[in-house]
C-alpha cells in the first residue's frame, strides 16, 4: 500500500484504485472463507461446548492460583491418613520372600528380590568377591552368605520413595549389624 | 429427507428449517439440487468445490462485470451476481433467491441474505468431491448399518433362590467400617499450607469408600502402586474381579494340573509351585484391597510375579508408569485367554478383560498430495499417547501483536499462562492433517509411485475406559539424552471426544456437509458414547530419573490421593492443578448389547 501513487488533488491513481480493490476483495474473500465455515458449523449444531470448555479451563487457572506446584511429594508423608494410621518413611510390614522364604521388610523388598532373584547387574552368581568383603568384614565367624536378609541393614544414603539408585551398588556400602 | 438421519436421528445433524424461499425452489419445477454436481469442479487433488460449467470459465458479476470477493449463481436463471447486486436480482424475478456461492459451494437466499442449507445439495457436493478423487462410487449411507450389535435394556442382577443358598452358606459378611473416628482431626503435615485447602473426610459419619487401601513402597515401586491404584478403580475391571471371573484358586489348579501332567509325561516330578499368572495376583490384591483392611497392602506376590514376567523390567530401579501399564495389560491379555473359545483377535477386543475394557481403534488415513486417493487403516490401542507442545505459549506471539496499538491488550480468549497447553489442544494435534516430509514418501495406490502424503488419525471406537499417556519424557537417541517436559497440562474432568472421531474428523474432511458417513460407522458415533468422565489421574513430579509417581482417584464423587501407603482426601483443585502423566477416563454411559448367553457381557 505504500507504493500508492497520490494525484495532485489526493485521491488515488486509476491503477492504485485498482491494486486497492483488488486487495479489498482478497481480504473479503479470506474473511468469507472462514465466515461461511463457522456459520455452517454453527448452524449444523456441529460446535463445541465453548462455556464448558472454558469453565473448564477456568476452574484450573483458579486452582493453579490456590495449590501452586502442588502433589509436593516428601509433605505428605508426615501426615496421618484418612484411616487415621500413619507410616514409616519405609514400609515395615515384614513376610517372607516367595524366592528364598527369608523374612524381609517391605520397604526393602524389592533391592532383595533383585538379589535374590539374581537380576540387576552386580548379584549375577551365588559366588562374588562380596560374599568375601562380607565374609571379612564379620571376623567373628558369624556366618553371612550373600543372601543376607536387609532387614538388619541400615543404609542411610538411600531413600526409598521412588528415587533411583544407581543399579548395582556395592555390598561395601552397607553396614551389617549383628542379628 | 437424508437416509443418514432417517436411520439413526441421534446421529443426524442437527438442520435447520429451510427458508420459505428455499422451500418454495424445491417443489418448483427446477432440476433437482442433486443433479448439481454435474457442476462441481474442485482444484485437484484437495481443493474445494467449485461451482463451474466448463472448467476454463471465470465468474463474472452480470451487473457490473467485476471478479469480487463473492459471486453467487441463481440456480433459477444461472446469471451470476456479485453480493452488491444479489438482492436486486431476486426482488425484481419471484423465485430467484436461491443461488449457489460459485467459489464455496455453498446455497445462499438473496432475499433472506444469509447462506441457507439443503441435503440434497450437500449431497451433490459428497459425490462430486469423492468422484473426483477415483472413479469409485460415492460412500453409501446405508447397508452397513444392519452390522451394529443390537442394543439391549440393562438389568441389575439379583441372585436367584440356589444362588441366595450358596451366598449364605459360602460367603461371610466383610467388616464394615462406620467412618472413621479420627476423621474430624486435622491432618497435620509438616507443610500445613499444601493441605490447607483440603478438608478432613467427606462426612465423618459415612463410611469410607470400599477398596481405598494404600499400597506399601517396596523400594522405588511407586511406578507400580500407582498405575495398580488407577487399575483398582477402573470400574469395569473392578467388577471383573470382584465377580469372581478369575478365580486365583481355579486358575492355579488348572496350570498346576496343565504342568504337573506335562512334566510327569516328561519322566519328571511335578515341582508343585506356582504358575505365573499376573491376573491371579491381581485377582488376590482386589480381594485384599477389598477386604475391608485399611492397613496398606504390600503387593510383593505381584511384584514377584511381574518380574517373572517381565524379565527385562525386573530391576531395582524407578520405571515408567506408562510401561509397566502396557506390560500389565500384555500379562494379563496372555494369561486371561480362554483356551477354549478360539482365539479372538486383539482388534475386536474380545479376547480378554484387559482389552475388553482398554482396547479402542485409531484410524490413519494417508492421502496422497498428487492424486487425492486416500488409503485407510484400522488399528488397536490400549491407549492414546499425546505429545506436549514443546513450543512456547501463545500468549508470547499475541502480546507482541497488539503492541501495534500502542498498549498491550489482552487477549480476548482464554487467559492462558505462556507455557501451558490444555488436553484437548493436544487432541486436536493428535488429529490434525500431518504434511509428511519428502523422506517419508509413502506408495499411492492410484498414482502408483510413492508420492508426497498427508495423515490424519482420528479415533473410530472410543474404548470403555480411555487412558491417555502424556508424554512427558522424551528420549533423544541422537543426542543421547533424555528430558522431562515439565509443563503444566489442563485436562477436563468431563471430556467429550466427539470432534476427535473419526465420523467427524471424515464429515470436517468434506466441508461438514450433511450426508456424509464413512461407510462402515460404529456405535462411537452416538454422542453419548463420546462423554467421558475422569475418575484416575497418574501424575509425576520430580525429575526423570529421580521422582515420584503418585495417583488421584475419584470414589463417590471424593477424590482421595493415594502416594504409596498413604491415602488422604483432597479437593477438587488440588487434582487440577497437578502434573498429569496418565489420565484415566470411563465413559459416563455404558451399553449393553445382547450376546447369546443369558449373562449379559
Amino acid at each position: 500500500m505504500s507504493q500508492m501513487s497520490a494525484l495532485n488533488d489526493g485521491s488515488l491513481s486509476p491503477l492504485s484504485q485498482r491494486a486497492s480493490r483488488c486487495f479489498d476483495n482478497l481480504l473479503e474473500s479470506i474473511i468469507v472463507d472462514v465466515a461461511s465455515e463457522c456459520h455452517r458449523i454453527a448452524r449444523l449444531g456441529l460446535d463445541r461446548n465453548l462455556e464448558e470448555e472454558e469453565e473448564e479451563l477456568r476452574l484450573s487457572a483458579q486452582a493453579r492460583v490456590a495449590d501452586p506446584g502442588s502433589s509436593g511429594e516428601s509433605n505428605s508423608k508426615n501426615v496421618i491418613d484418612i484411616f487415621g494410621q500413619t507410616h514409616p518413611a519405609i514400609a515395615s510390614e515384614t513376610f517372607d520372600c516367595m524366592n528364598c522364604g527369608r523374612p524381609v521388610t517391605a520397604g526393602r523388598f524389592a533391592p532383595h528380590l533383585e538379589k535374590c532373584m539374581g537380576k540387576g547387574r552386580k548379584a549375577r552368581t551365588k559366588v562374588t568377591r562380596s560374599s568375601t568383603i562380607a565374609r571379612n568384614r564379620h571376623s567373628r565367624g558369624s556366618p553371612v552368605t550373600v543372601y543376607a536378609p536387609y532387614s538388619n541393614a541400615t543404609n542411610s544414603s538411600r531413600v526409598s520413595n521412588g528415587t533411583t539408585r544407581t543399579a548395582g551398588e556395592e555390598y561395601g556400602d552397607f553396614t551389617f549389624e549383628e542379628s | 429427507m437424508s437416509s443418514d438421519s432417517a436411520a439413526d436421528p441421534a446421529r443426524a445433524l442437527r438442520l435447520p428449517p429451510p427458508c420459505p424461499h428455499l422451500v418454495a425452489y424445491r417443489s418448483g419445477a427446477g432440476a433437482g439440487l442433486r443433479s448439481l454436481y454435474r457442476c462441481l469442479r474442485r482444484r485437484p487433488p484437495l481443493g474445494r468445490p467449485e461451482v463451474r460449467r466448463d472448467p476454463g470459465e471465470v465468474p463474472r458479476c452480470g451487473s457490473c462485470r467485476d471478479g469480487g470477493a463473492r459471486l453467487y449463481a441463481c440456480l433459477a436463471c444461472a446469471v451470476v451476481s456479485c453480493s452488491l447486486h444479489a438482492p436486486d436480482h431476486a426482488a425484481a424475478r419471484p423465485g430467484h433467491e436461491i443461488a449457489v456461492d460459485v467459489d464455496r459451494a455453498e446455497l445462499f437466499c438473496a432475499a433472506c441474505r444469509d447462506q441457507v442449507y439443503d441435503p440434497d445439495f450437500d449431497a451433490a457436493v459428497v459425490i462430486a468431491l469423492t468422484s473426483l478423487i477415483t472413479p469409485r462410487a460415492p460412500p453409501t449411507q446405508l447397508g452397513n448399518r444392519a452390522k451394529r450389535p443390537r442394543r439391549v435394556e440393562y438389568r441389575p442382577w439379583a441372585p436367584d433362590e440356589p444362588e441366595r443358598a450358596v451366598i449364605g452358606q459360602r460367603s461371610s459378611p466383610l467388616l464394615v467400617q462406620e467412618g472413621n473416628a479420627s476423621s474430624s482431626s486435622t491432618i497435620t503435615t509438616v507443610n500445613s499450607t499444601a493441605n490447607a485447602t483440603t478438608t478432613s473426610c467427606a462426612t465423618s459419619s459415612a463410611p469410607l469408600p470400599w477398596g481405598l487401601r494404600g499400597l506399601n513402597n517396596l523400594g522405588n515401586t511407586c511406578f507400580m502402586n500407582s498405575v495398580l491404584q488407577a487399575l483398582l478403580h477402573t470400574p469395569l475391571l473392578r467388577n471383573y474381579f470382584l465377580s469372581d471371573r478369575h478365580n486365583h484358586i481355579v486358575c492355579q489348579q488348572k496350570s498346576r494340573k496343565k504342568t504337573s501332567a506335562k512334566e510327569r509325561s516328561n519322566g519328571r516330578d511335578a515341582t508343585g509351585g506356582l504358575q505365573i499368572c499376573l491376573a491371579c495376583d491381581l485377582d488376590a490384591m482386589y480381594s485384599a484391597v477389598f477386604s475391608g483392611d485399611r492397613k496398606p497392602y504390600s503387593p510383593a506376590r505381584f511384584l514377584y510375579s511381574w518380574w517373572l514376567y517381565a524379565s527385562n523390567l525386573a530391576n531395582y530401579q524407578q520405571h515408567d508408569a506408562h510401561e509397566f501399564f502396557i506390560c500389565m495389560l500384555d500379562g494379563i491379555h496372555e494369561k486371561e485367554q480362554d483356551p477354549f473359545k478360539p482365539p479372538s483377535h486383539v482388534s475386536s477386543g474380545e479376547c480378554c478383560i484387559a482389552h475388553r475394557v482398554f482396547s479402542g481403534t485409531l484410524r490413519s488415513d494417508v492421502t496422497c498430495t498428487i492424486c487425492g486417493f486416500t488409503s485407510t487403516t484400522y488399528d488397536p490401542c490400549v491407549d492414546i499417547s499425546l505429545d506436549m507442545d514443546s513450543k512456547e505459549g501463545p500468549q508470547k506471539t499475541n502480546g507482541s501483536k497488539h503492541q501495534i496499538n500502542g498498549n498491550e491488550t489482552k487477549s480476548a480468549s482464554m487467559n492462558q499462562k505462556p507455557g501451558t497447553s490444555t488436553l484437548m489442544e493436544c487432541l486436536e494435534r493428535f488429529t490434525r492433517p500431518e504434511k509428511l516430509g519428502a523422506d517419508q514418501k509413502l506408495f499411492c495406490q492410484h498414482c502408483q509411485v510413492r508420492q508426497e502424503s498427508l495423515k490424519q488419525m482420528s479415533i473410530r471406537k472410543i474404548p470403555l475406559v480411555t487412558c491417555f499417556h502424556i508424554k512427558r519424557f522424551e528420549h533423544s537417541s541422537m543426542r543421547k539424552m533424555s528430558r522431562k517436559v515439565d509443563q503444566y497440562l489442563h485436562f477436563p474432568f468431563s471430556l467429550d471426544l466427539g470432534p476427535y472421531l473419526s465420523s467427524s474428523i471424515l464429515r470436517a474432511r468434506y466441508g461438514n456437509r450433511v450426508l456424509v458417513s464413512d461407510g462402515d460407522d460404529s456405535d462411537a458415533s452416538l454422542e453419548s458414547l463420546s462423554n467421558l468422565e475422569l475418575f484416575a489421574v497418574v501424575t509425576h513430579n520430580g525429575k526423570l530419573d529421580a521422582g515420584h509417581y503418585l495417583t488421584y482417584l475419584r470414589l463417590n464423587s471424593q477424590w482421595y490421593r493415594c502416594d504409596d501407603a498413604w491415602i488422604t482426601h483432597v479437593s477438587e483443585s488440588m487434582v487440577r492443578s497437578s502434573q498429569a502423566y496418565m489420565l484415566f477416563y470411563v465413559q459416563k454411559i455404558l451399553y449393553y448389547k445382547a450376546s447369546g448367553n443369558a449373562i449379559i457381557s
